[in-house]
């Protein structure tokens, strides 16, 4: 790809990405007990352990999405967001196969937020994720301040 | 810093922070939760009669009592178990949808429901409770001791050799 091209493509992924989990973590982190019920109502983790991830991913969604737009530590935050979208394809997709009807919980806690799970939510997580990869294997360092870029 | 110029040690350094921030804002808001949630607790005092919407565990007395009531019984466990014997009269678990249009065959989302799977340490009934809850089911019941305890206690069954 053209390296010019290909600067511009991962300052745009960086920049979606960035704004997407900024925007995912605010509610979940004003709302924890209403995002816990959201992460619970998928039923993959042992009994109790939603509370845990529900005050714990909210934050790793936050500073992820500053720091990749911020261009600070860019290859962690683009492997946390490629392992997040992952276990949110993974969860989806067994709540679906279970024909389990629920909220996504992805950009709002509330119940009736009408964002219900569905293929589309899917294929939006796939597309994340793609860019997920555009930013992890960039060659251009471009707008990037710590690690220096080379 | 150094140490931060490995992604690994970068995906490390994130999740340290996070949870040193996600602990602290927790423990200083108002509205903190438990860092695990809390089991369903088996409560005794139930009114049916009730509007309030209920998801709580019964003891095997209780879901004796529910059962000579009427109340009906759904075997969240797999087909295969519930053909080798369930409590008696027991809905099978299907797929959530078909379950629910058979559930409303038969009663309203308002009427109580008690949900079983094998013993004490099967998590499936709690989650069909919770399924069923999201589903706008109000009250709803899980008798922890499931098909281990009713049958031990040689209640009402059906069995594949009867």
């Amino acid at each position: 790809m053209n390296k010019e091209i290909e600067k511009y493509l991962v300052i745009i992924c960086r920049l979606i990405l960035g704004g997407v989990f900024i925007y995912a973590s605010l509610d979940k982190i004003a709302n924890p007990a209403e995002f816990a019920k959201a992460v619970g109502n998928y039923h993959v983790l042992p009994f109790g352990m939603e509370n845990l991830v529900a005050l714990i991913l909210p934050w790793v969604e936050l500073i992820v999405g500053v720091c990749i737009i911020a261009g600070i530590l860019v290859d962690g935050s683009s492997i946390l967001i490629i392992i997040m979208n992952v276990i949110f394809i993974f969860a989806i997709s067994q709540a679906l196969a279970r024909g389990i009807s629920i909220e996504c919980g992805c950009f709002s806690t509330s119940s009736d937020s009408g964002s219900a799970i569905g293929i589309n939510t899917i294929i939006r997580d796939i597309g994340y994720l793609i860019m997920g990869f555009i930013v992890l294997k960039r060659k251009s360092k471009w707008m990037e301040f710590f690690p220096k870029s080379i | 810093m150094q140490y931060l110029d490995k992604p690994f040690n970068q995906v490390v350094f994130f999740v340290v922070i996070s949870i040193f921030l996600s602990f602290s804002s927790n423990l200083v808001r108002k509205d903190s939760i438990p860092l695990l949630a809390k089991k369903l607790e088996i409560t005794e005092d139930i009114d049916l009669d009730s509007d309030e919407s209920t998801l709580t565990a019964i003891s095997l007395d209780k879901a004796k009592e529910f059962f000579e009531n009427g109340v009906l019984f759904i075997d969240a466990r797999d087909e295969v178990y519930y053909n080798e014997g369930h409590i008696r009269n027991a809905m099978k678990n299907v797929f959530l949808m078909e379950l629910i249009f058979n559930i409303e065959d038969k009663q309203t989302k308002e009427d109580p429901i008690v949900v079983y799977c094998g013993d004490p340490g099967c998590g499936d009934s709690e989650d069909l409770a919770y399924d069923l809850q999201n589903e706008g089911f109000k009250k709803l019941f899980v008798f922890k001791g499931g098909w281990l305890e009713w049958s031990a206690a040689n209640y009402p069954a059906d069995r594949s050799n009867e």
